[in-house]
């Protein structure tokens, strides 16, 4: 069985600038798969080249195993798409939209419709242009599940999503992988490709430069610790300990960079009076340091 | 009126048709009931001046204003009424891709399973659907108001002028669909169309009293719409086919450039 995306030498040029290039994934059916970087790494002209919208410069891509130019009808009957920063018709209202929406498709169940749009807590009788980011926002993410697609493919879903509707989200792309259907996410918050997904792929400048599964990517993200500390503590305290990539100490206050187990650390700090601790969760920017050191990002 | 794009995009423009609808039907109407008052002073006709009158690029290289022919086709045929076509297929048309690209609705569209071909054909078909609405009650307005007015004139020819308006407007919005959907740039497509119906207008309005521009007038679309008078001699076969097939070629331009290019973010 054709694996649900796969990409061979993708590559989209602009002029002589490469939006992407030799990007080769691979995702299995049943996969939720992130692909994370920071904005304008190519994750968008990844997602639109699937789709069909932008044609590759060379390599292809297939979906089920289709080309995503000869296959694109059959493609998108089984694709449900979320676009970043998404625009719809402001002059409908959410059910009209989403009626339209359905008629195109064909074979939409209509009371799931209704059953998404309940648990979003989605009121689609108001016209869609006196919405909120967050309530346009829903309407997109109803109108990408709502014919239960083979593939979901979400470009920065959950922005604008109040919390308590994000974890209604989460569920909602918990439900279609144990479905065993596929959801690609691209996104730059961490705790969401966390919380999602089982593989991510790290996208920068255009290409695609690790894919790994979420628990080891974990593993070796940098945490930053701060001790804020009764009386300063000696200079070398943490400097030695395993998994310890940096210490910035400014008076009684010390930052630490750690790798992996914090456990030396936390112990060692114990040893002090302490008067609080923060912990920083892990920034996508940490993981492409704690990766790549400080080798510089390339420019053309 | 969801089931498909054609319908959703007539429906879209449920409220400016209505008011398209009452401004034609206004003008055109109330128009011709100034027939009479002008009719009666046949010194009017003393406006047009000589052949070479300026006049005559306003009002069509005609004889007489005060007849019923020479009356609808300075005041409504030789400028008003494809004007109104063109600007009503013009604004609908650069809407249809280059406007729903630049608002960033063409994503959502374009993934669900229609082709893009498609989106172009069933644009241009809303266009032609309300246009020929348009037309019809623009005729039915002078049709009424020639019957108030009891003006002797045959409402079949009448008819055909509206339909050949209506081509010149079709064949307007077809060219504003294909720069549309070529280039994906609104304002660049209803610029290029408007400053080239303004061009077909004067070379044709203009070509009988400059003579260089003789020769060219016969390549103008607003020649092949009212050169061969279709309010005096019915529609003329080839004219109407050739404004039929310039729209038809842009149609195909439109869908197949589309296809081939990238949309824009």
């Amino acid at each position: 069985m054709a694996a649900a995306i796969e990409t061979d030498r993708l590559r989209k040029s602009y002029g002589s600038v490469s939006a992407i290039s030799d990007i080769d994934l691979e995702i299995q059916r049943g996969e939720v798969f992130g692909y994370l970087g920071p904005n304008g790494a190519g994750k968008t002209t990844t997602i639109r080249t699937l789709l069909d919208f932008i044609r590759p410069t060379s390599g292809k891509a297939l979906v089920f195993g289709l080309d995503s130019r000869e296959g694109s009808r059959d493609i998108k009957r089984r694709v449900g798409y979320l676009p970043s920063d998404i625009a719809l018709y402001d002059r409908m209202k959410g059910e009209e939209l989403l009626r339209h929406s359905a008629h195109l498709r064909g074979g939409v169940d209509w009371p799931f419709v209704l059953e998404l749009a309940e648990r979003l807590d989605m009121d689609l009788s108001r016209q869609i242009r006196t919405l909120s980011r967050g309530n346009t926002q829903k309407i997109g993410l109803i109108q990408a599940f709502m014919h239960r697609p083979d593939l979901i493919i979400m470009d920065e879903p959950s922005s604008g999503l109040d919390p308590l509707l994000q974890q209604e989200f989460y569920e909602m792309v918990d439900e279609v992988k144990a479905e065993g259907r596929t959801v690609f996410i691209s996104s730059h918050i961490l705790p969401e490709v966390e919380r999602l997904c089982d593989r991510v792929g790290i996208i920068r400048e255009g290409r695609l430069v690790k894919v790994e599964n979420v628990e080891s990517l974990k593993e070796r993200a940098l945490h930053e610790i701060e001790f804020h500390f009764a009386h300063p503590p000696p200079a070398d305290v943490f400097t030695e300990l395993p998994g310890v990539r940096g210490v910035q100490v400014e008076g009684s206050a010390v930052l630490v960079s750690v790798m992996g187990s914090l456990d030396a650390v936390v112990k060692a700090a114990a040893r002090f009076e302490v008067t609080s601790v923060e912990s920083h969760e892990p920034s996508l920017e940490d993981i492409f340091l704690s990766y790549y050191g400080n080798e510089q990002p390339h420019v053309e | 009126m969801l089931s498909n794009v054609l319908l959703k995009t007539v429906r879209d423009q449920r409220r400016s048709f209505m008011w398209w609808s009452v401004g034609i039907v206004l003008v055109n109407f109330i128009t011709v009931l100034f027939y009479p008052s002008l009719s009666a002073a046949t010194e009017f006709n003393e406006i047009l001046g000589d052949d070479n009158s300026l006049m005559r690029a306003f009002v069509g290289d005609i004889a007489d204003l005060t007849s019923p022919e020479g009356f609808l086709n300075s005041q409504l045929f030789f400028l008003l009424v494809p004007l109104l076509f063109i600007v009503f297929t013009a604004a609908q048309s650069t809407s249809a891709i280059a406007g729903e690209e630049e608002k960033g609705t063409l994503d959502i569209l374009l993934s669900h399973p229609v082709p893009r071909w498609r989106v172009v054909a069933e644009k241009f078909a809303a266009m032609f659907a309300t246009l020929f609405a348009l037309a019809l009650l623009a005729w039915l307005a002078i049709a009424a108001g020639a019957l108030v007015v009891d003006m002797e004139i045959s409402y079949a020819r009448m008819l055909a002028v509206t339909v050949s308006a209506a081509l010149l407007g079709l064949a307007f919005g077809s060219l504003g669909l294909a720069l549309g959907s070529a280039t994906g740039n609104r304002g660049l497509s209803i610029g290029v169309t408007g400053a080239l119906a303004v061009t077909a207008y004067l070379l044709n309005a203009l070509a009988p009293l400059v003579e260089t521009l003789e020769p060219l007038q016969r390549v103008s679309p607003f020649y092949l719409y009212i050169g061969a008078d279709p309010l005096s001699n019915g529609l003329d076969p080839v004219h109407a086919a050739t404004l039929a097939a310039l729209s038809a070629v842009l149609l195909a331009t439109a869908a197949l450039t589309f296809e081939r290019r990238d949309i824009a973010v």
